[in-house]
């Protein structure tokens, strides 16, 4: 539970006639975590080559791909009515072929009428422009001495032409530009260009063919537009009708040809000579048995497996091996609960094979804090269902929120209920006043009335008042206490966790000398700052109060700093004093257990103050004014829930990553990831039947 | 109005400015690590829990202001 499962190494030999069987048993026992081959590891071996049905699906893949990017299908599409059988006797006849034929001329189609839109958009602009002007479409081109010069002008052009025999047509568009149309001698063109050019000439293409008013024209390219606009839309539901059709068979053909691919390219990743192949591979160890008798049942015995060895957990176990075998893959090992904490820890890394898996700390510890933070009945309550929601959902992000979320929430209920004392930021009884709402005196109960209820609450006397319930922005000190006691007992932890990571690695004397200084040390400085802190809270001279009561501790204190210190440095050097001070920050690192819950009471009472005012007497006591203060009451709580969220979930996340985990963890182990056929798409309605050969 | 002496007022302005300036500086602190941490995430998902990790490491600093303060006013 604590570590990750035990992993042995085997080796399995067969005959290269036999591999393509051999690939489909190793994938059918879904155990078998493979340790890529590498160049000259053995001599005689050399990597493989892809089977020949694989690129012949990757060519398919490949179409299947750009036709999925085409038609604009999600990958995230759930589709779920294509049988593995009936996708694969589709992939041999062709359909791929045939379907990527009948979308890629819609497509081009398509493609085709949005050009010719474009066109007819352009020329629909010139002749808008051109109707203006009083000159017919065929005059402007056939004559053999003068030319036609038409377009847009930045400023009117006659003081620029003057004295340039030219006819000029001109009308205003807007302001100061204009449409012109100039009609000069051809010898004469040049000079007019250049003068034109300096006036924004921008030039209006007339075709020689064009007849008749550009009104008419105008008209008849209107008319075409609209037509081709309607074979657009007819081509545009042709493809969305396409894109309906092909959708699952895309799908399912994507992941069964990626799933072809995948399997032909196995010879890659392991060794191969001229007749037989090798291959290395991680199995859990308690499934060691089962899986080479599946291997040898399955392959009719043509496939011989040997067991290699069970690696320890100590990094000598590690040192006498070649450097691919020497880090096994981490299979974590946790329960149905632990489990979606693993999420979280993948966060920050995968931890190594020899190394505690924290899951289990996150699970309990990361829920906790949470409800210690928020501890409040009335969030708890909407906390739970939201994350009762998450509990089941599809993606493993919402899973482990809705997990945090739902057993946090339990957690803030129960402190809400029987520690805090409160729901929606105010006590179910106790002393009313302005600043301190009752749930009591809300209902118009009587002082204590609740008392019945009020004996399981916890109870505490304040500046000789007695307070059902913690109160966070009274008890503060008490509060701020609790928290680095929480501290100190999830730092100890976090020790004792590089305390026994070392222990595993490298032996018990090892790890007394190497990390035991930590522990000492921690210990030590707890001991010491608890004497230091209370007699110097005391107040008055620190001779006086440094009693009897506090010297024990700070005695203790001391001789373990001392014994801590002589370790470390031996360990670590001389530097590792430096981290010392670093403790007494990372203990009181957790007093924003207590800040974090002071900052939401804070909040809430300010908002309770505002909203009950407006509803008891402001806007004058009205109807009005009370449902102003309900709408305020709602709103301003749901916001308080909302950045419960955000800071309760992040600090608690904060407190496991930063102040736990960092003691301890390293990280930086690779995932098991045993050769599995996963099918989203696709389903086999008996034990799935692909033999790659039959498939091309 | 309540009437409070000019010790407790100090009191009050000195744990005022212990969390205010403790938030200052982690505010300047975090503003650098989350740029380069939102740089690093954009470029790689997976490095979303060291980002956050190195991104809240500063935020103790506001803590130390807060613990401070509570300890002027209330021990």
């Amino acid at each position: 539970m604590f570590l990750p499962e035990s992993m042995s190494r085997i080796v399995i030999a067969g005959t290269k006639a036999n591999i393509d069987k051999a690939t489909e048993v190793l994938y059918d026992t879904e155990a078998v975590h493979l340790v890529d081959h590498t160049v000259n590891a053995d001599e005689g071996y050399s990597i493989g080559s892809p089977r020949e049905y694989s690129s012949k699906a990757s060519e398919r893949l490949l179409k299947v791909r750009s036709l999925i990017k085409e038609l604009g299908i999600s990958l995230k599409t759930e589709v779920k009515d294509m049988t593995v059988d009936d996708i694969k006797a589709r992939l041999d006849s062709g359909d791929v072929e045939s379907t990527e034929k009948t979308v890629v001329t819609a497509i081009d189609k398509r493609n085709d009428l949005k050009q010719k839109i474009d066109e007819l958009n352009s020329l629909k602009n010139e002749l808008e422009l051109l109707q203006l002007l009083p000159v017919d479409l065929e005059l402007y081109s056939g004559y053999e001495t003068i030319t036609s010069l038409v377009g847009t002008v930045g400023t009117d052009p006659t003081e620029a032409l003057k004295g340039i025999d030219a006819e000029i047509f001109l009308a205003k568009i807007k302001k100061s530009d204009s449409v012109v149309a100039i009609f000069v001698k051809n010898e004469d063109r040049d000079s007019v260009s250049y003068a034109l050019s300096g006036l924004n000439f921008k030039e209006i293409p007339v075709s020689s063919d064009a007849v008749g008013k550009p009104s008419e024209a105008l008209a008849e390219a209107e008319a075409k537009l609209a037509e081709t606009e309607a074979l657009l839309e007819k081509s545009e539901a042709e493809i969305e009708g396409l894109k309906e059709k092909y959708t699952s068979f895309l799908l399912a053909a994507e992941e069964d040809l990626s799933i072809t691919v995948e399997k032909g390219e196995i010879p890659l990743r392991i060794a191969n000579s001229e007749y037989s192949f090798v291959v290395d591979a991680w199995v859990p160890t308690k499934n060691v048995d089962e899986v080479r008798e599946k291997l040898t049942e399955k392959s009719d015995g043509k496939m011989y497996v040997e067991f290699l060895e069970t690696r320890g957990r100590r990094i000598a176990d590690s040192e006498e091996v070649e450097s691919r075998f020497r880090e096994p893959p981490t299979k974590l090992d946790n329960g149905p609960y632990s489990k979606e904490f693993e999420y979280a820890l993948k966060l920050v890394n995968v931890p190594k094979y020899r190394e505690i898996d924290p899951s289990i700390l996150l699970g309990i510890f990361l829920p906790l804090f949470f409800g210690f933070m928020v501890g409040d009945v009335g969030y708890a309550i909407p906390f739970i269902i939201l994350g009762a929601y998450g509990l089941n959902a599809r993606s493993k992000e919402w899973r482990a929120i809705g997990r945090v979320l739902f057993f946090g929430g339990i957690w803030a209920f129960l402190f809400g209920l029987l520690f805090y004392g409160e729901c929606l930021g105010m006590h179910f009884t106790g002393h009313y006043s302005e600043t301190s709402i009752t749930w009591e005196h809300l209902f118009g109960m009587e002082e204590g009335a609740l008392g019945a209820f009020s004996s399981i609450l916890y109870t505490a006397v304040h500046d000789g008042e007695t307070h059902v319930g913690i109160g966070k922005l009274v008890e503060v000190p008490m509060l701020l206490k609790l928290s680095v006691y929480i501290g100190v007992v999830h730092l100890f932890i976090a020790f004792c966790c590089k305390f026994f990571n070392e222990y595993i690695a490298n032996g018990f004397k090892s790890a007394f000398l190497e990390k035991g200084g930590w522990l000492f040390a921690f210990v030590g400085m707890v001991a010491f700052c608890y004497a230091l802190a209370f007699s110097l809270f005391a107040g008055g001279d620190i001779g006086t109060t440094l009693t009897e009561e506090y010297m024990t501790p700070l005695i203790v204190g001391v001789v373990f700093l001392v014994i801590g210190l002589v370790l470390t440095i031996r360990s670590d050097g001389i530097m590792s004093v430096m981290e010392l001070p670093g403790m007494v920050g990372n203990i009181l690192s957790y007093t924003r257990l207590a800040a974090i819950g002071m900052s939401k009471a804070g909040m809430a009472m300010a908002f309770n103050y505002i909203s009950f005012s407006m509803i008891f007497m402001g806007l004058g006591g009205g109807i009005i004014g009370g449902i102003v203060g309900f709408i305020v009451f709602l709103v301003c709580h749901l916001l308080i829930f909302f950045l419960a969220i955000l800071s309760a979930g992040l600090h608690s996340l904060r407190l496991q990553f930063v102040e736990l985990m960092s003691k301890f963890f390293e990280g930086g182990g690779k995932e098991y990831a045993p050769l599995k056929v996963v099918r989203e798409k696709t389903f086999s309605q008996n034990a799935v039947k692909n033999n790659p050969e039959t498939e091309v | 109005m309540v009437e409070i002496s000019t010790g407790e007022g100090l009191i009050a302005i000195g744990a005022g400015i212990a969390v205010g300036l403790t938030g200052l500086g982690s505010g300047l602190a975090e503003k650098d690590i989350g740029a380069a941490a939102i740089g690093a995430i954009t470029e790689d998902t997976s490095l979303f829990g060291m980002g956050m990790i190195y991104m809240v490491l500063p935020e103790t600093i506001v803590i130390f202001g807060l613990v401070i303060a509570v300890i002027a006013i209330m021990v």
